[in-house]
Order: structure tokens, then C-alpha cells, then sequence
């Protein structure tokens, strides 16, 4: 039982419980879902019940949320910050926008699929999603905190070749530093 | 009785035409003036509105683009605070070899709006001093609010899709065909078919 590499230790069954009621968003919303933030946070939802508060930079945040449209131009500015974050990290993915493009599927400015530029570990649907549902996708994340399956951060480094190729589709005149995580 | 209500807009419209030849006005309605002239008349048309007949305030400047014409058009909105009249001057460029002069010198936000039309219809302003890029990042193609730029087209080639969009019909029949139910009457008559 103790060495088996498969079964969890106490060590991480702690860890785990830790993370999943500590996550700290980055407070940082892009398009127009970022107005069911200020709900989700303050008294009426009080978010913050579940161990969800916001956290002012990317270093010291564990969960990232895409909150509505992602126009090309921020994503260069939603890769640095993700890549800025320590591990363990997540990603939430936030109305139909970041699923496949949304009211915004003809424009020439919005990227369609977020999971092909940054892992996403829970998508929330939605035009725009309730705070309920922002809720029961924060839940979701914890749950799968718990069974170990939200390994978004680790999918990005093992495939980082593909997610940099993608990324480069978009961002044509590439002047991002490296962080060496 | 209409005389007397559109006044001040006729006067307007008589003093422009007086001084400048080549150059037509009309009253669109009470408060509404269009005014077109060619693209060389426009910066002294502009300052002598705003020095001499008190159009202080520039609005706003708009650009359409007219393909079947061949041409761009560029409008300066200018208002009144006196008379409390908008005035908009108009002028036809060719969309071969678009440029025009910059009028910064007369309103200095006026560089504003001209570099965003610089970078959505690609019109050039003679003497324009700002960043080339100004809202569009790593941009390549064709000035994106130009009529011919394929939005459709762009997107196919640009980015990909998760399949389930080609097959969204009517929301109806697939309601119907869910629960069993007959649209009602009253839904009917807003019905595609």
C-alpha cells in the first residue's frame, strides 16, 4: 500500500483538500461575463463560503478565469499572465464565447476554441452564465481537484509544441518572453 | 411657417455657398446640415466654420465606404453650441489611391479618429504623426471595416470550430419533435415557413 505509485497518499488527500478550498481567482475579466463576478463574489452568492476570492496578480492566483469573448489581442496578454501563474493552476472557461465562439463566430477578432491556445479545466456555458452556474462550475473543479483529474497545467508543459503552434496563428508578430517554469 | 423654423440653417447654407463655389449645401431637417464639397476644400471649409461661424466642436469623423461608387466617404460633424445646429461636411474620395489632408492642426482629437480610420478602412492622412498601429494587433490582411473584407471567409481560414454549429435549425421543430407538442397558433404566424 505505501508504495504503490497508483493510490494516494495522506499527504496529497491533504494537499488536495487544501487547494480545492483555497482557490484564488485572478481578478481579471475579459468581455462582457466579468459583470457576473461582483454576484457571484458579494453577499447574495458570497462565493467566498466555498474558499473563492479574487486575488490581485497572476502570481499569486490559482484559478484563471476566461469570462465572455476572447479577442486575439488579449489573448497575448491571457497567455503571459497564465504562464505567470505558479502551480498547481486552472482554468475556467466562461459562456459560450470560449466554447466555440458564440454571438461572435464570424467575427475577425475573437479566437473560437479557448482549449486550443491555454488547457481548460471546466467550461461553464451559457449567454451569460448565473452566478448558480458559475457556482456549480467552481464545484465541478473541486470535484475534479479531488479525484486528481485537473491536470490542465501539467497537459500544457507535456504539449507545449502544440498549444505554442496555435498560438502563433494568432499572435503573428510573436514577442513573449519565456518563463522557465 | 417653415420659413421662419429653418432659418438659421438656411442662412447657414447660403453664407458656406457664398464663399466657397464649389460647394453644395442642404437642410436636411430643423438642426441638420449636410454640406458636400471636394477633399482639397475641406480643411479651409473646416477652419473657416470653426473660426468664423462658431462650429467650435468636432463630433466625430466617419468614413463609409462605397464600393459600387468606388469611392470613400469621409464625414467631419461639427457643432454649434450658439446655434445649436450639427453640421456635417461630406467628401468623396477615390478608393483607388484613398488620401486626404489631416485636419489635427484645426482639432487636435481629430488625430484620434483619423488614425482609426487610417486602420480600418486604410485611408492615408497627408501629414498624419501618431502610431501606425492603433487598435489592431499584428494585423496582415485587408483593412477590416472595408465592404469587400469577407468576415465569413477570414474566419474559415483563421480559426477552426467544434462541429455542432452546422446543424442548428429551427429551435421549433426541435421542440416539437422533442416533446410531442403543436406549436401554438399564435407562434405560428412567426414560424420560418
Amino acid at each position: 500500500m505505501i508504495n504503490d505509485k497508483n493510490s494516494k497518499k495522506i499527504v496529497d488527500i491533504i494537499q488536495d483538500f487544501s487547494r480545492r478550498h483555497s482557490l484564488f481567482v485572478l481578478a481579471y475579466g475579459t468581455g462582457c461575463g466579468a459583470i457576473e463576478i461582483p454576484p457571484t463574489m458579494t453577499s447574495r452568492y458570497d462565493a467566498e463560503r466555498f474558499g473563492i476570492r479574487g486575488m490581485a496578480t497572476p502570481r499569486q492566483a490559482d484559478l484563471l478565469l476566461i469570462t465572455g469573448y476572447l479577442a486575439s489581442k488579449t489573448l497575448k496578454r491571457v497567455i503571459r499572465a497564465y504562464e505567470q501563474m505558479q502551480d498547481p493552476k486552472y482554468v475556467i472557461g466562461f459562456g459560450s464565447c470560449t466554447i466555440n465562439g458564440g454571438m461572435y463566430w464570424d467575427s475577425y477578432n475573437t479566437i473560437k476554441i479557448l482549449s486550443d491556445y491555454i488547457p481548460v479545466d471546466v467550461y461553464i456555458n451559457g449567454c451569460m452564465p448565473r452566478p448558480e452556474a458559475v457556482i456549480t462550475g467552481f464545484i465541478e473543479l473541486q470535484n475534479l481537484i479531488k479525484e486528481g483529474k485537473a491536470n490542465g497545467a501539467q497537459k500544457y508543459k507535456e504539449n507545449l509544441e502544440w498549444y505554442r503552434e496555435n498560438q502563433r496563428k494568432v499572435i503573428k508578430d510573436w514577442k513573449m518572453p519565456d518563463y522557465n517554469w | 411657417m417653415t420659413d421662419t423654423i429653418l432659418d438659421k440653417e438656411q442662412k447657414l447654407v447660403q453664407l458656406l455657398e457664398q464663399t466657397f463655389k464649389k460647394l453644395s449645401g442642404k437642410v436636411v431637417r430643423q438642426r441638420r446640415v449636410t454640406v458636400s464639397v471636394e477633399k482639397e476644400l475641406v480643411p479651409s471649409v473646416l477652419s473657416y466654420a470653426k473660426s468664423q461661424l462658431g462650429y467650435i466642436h468636432l463630433s466625430h469623423i466617419s468614413c463609409v465606404d462605397w464600393p459600387e461608387n468606388n469611392n470613400f466617404e469621409i464625414i467631419y460633424i461639427l457643432w454649434s453650441p450658439a446655434d445649436k445646429v450639427q453640421l456635417f461636411i461630406k467628401t468623396l474620395i477615390n478608393r483607388e489611391n484613398p488620401e486626404i489632408d489631416n485636419v489635427d492642426m484645426i482639432w487636435k482629437h481629430a488625430n484620434t479618429y483619423e488614425r482609426e480610420i487610417r486602420e480600418m478602412y486604410g485611408i492615408q492622412f497627408n501629414g498624419l504623426v501618431g502610431a501606425q498601429e492603433f487598435i489592431l494587433e499584428d494585423w496582415d490582411d485587408m483593412p477590416p471595416m472595408r465592404r469587400d473584407f469577407d468576415t465569413v471567409d477570414y474566419v474559415d481560414n483563421n480559426y477552426t470550430f467544434r462541429p455542432g454549429r452546422e446543424d442548428a435549425g429551427d429551435v421549433r421543430e426541435e421542440i416539437i419533435k422533442r416533446s410531442g407538442e403543436d406549436i401554438p397558433d399564435f407562434a405560428k404566424k412567426y414560424s420560418r415557413d
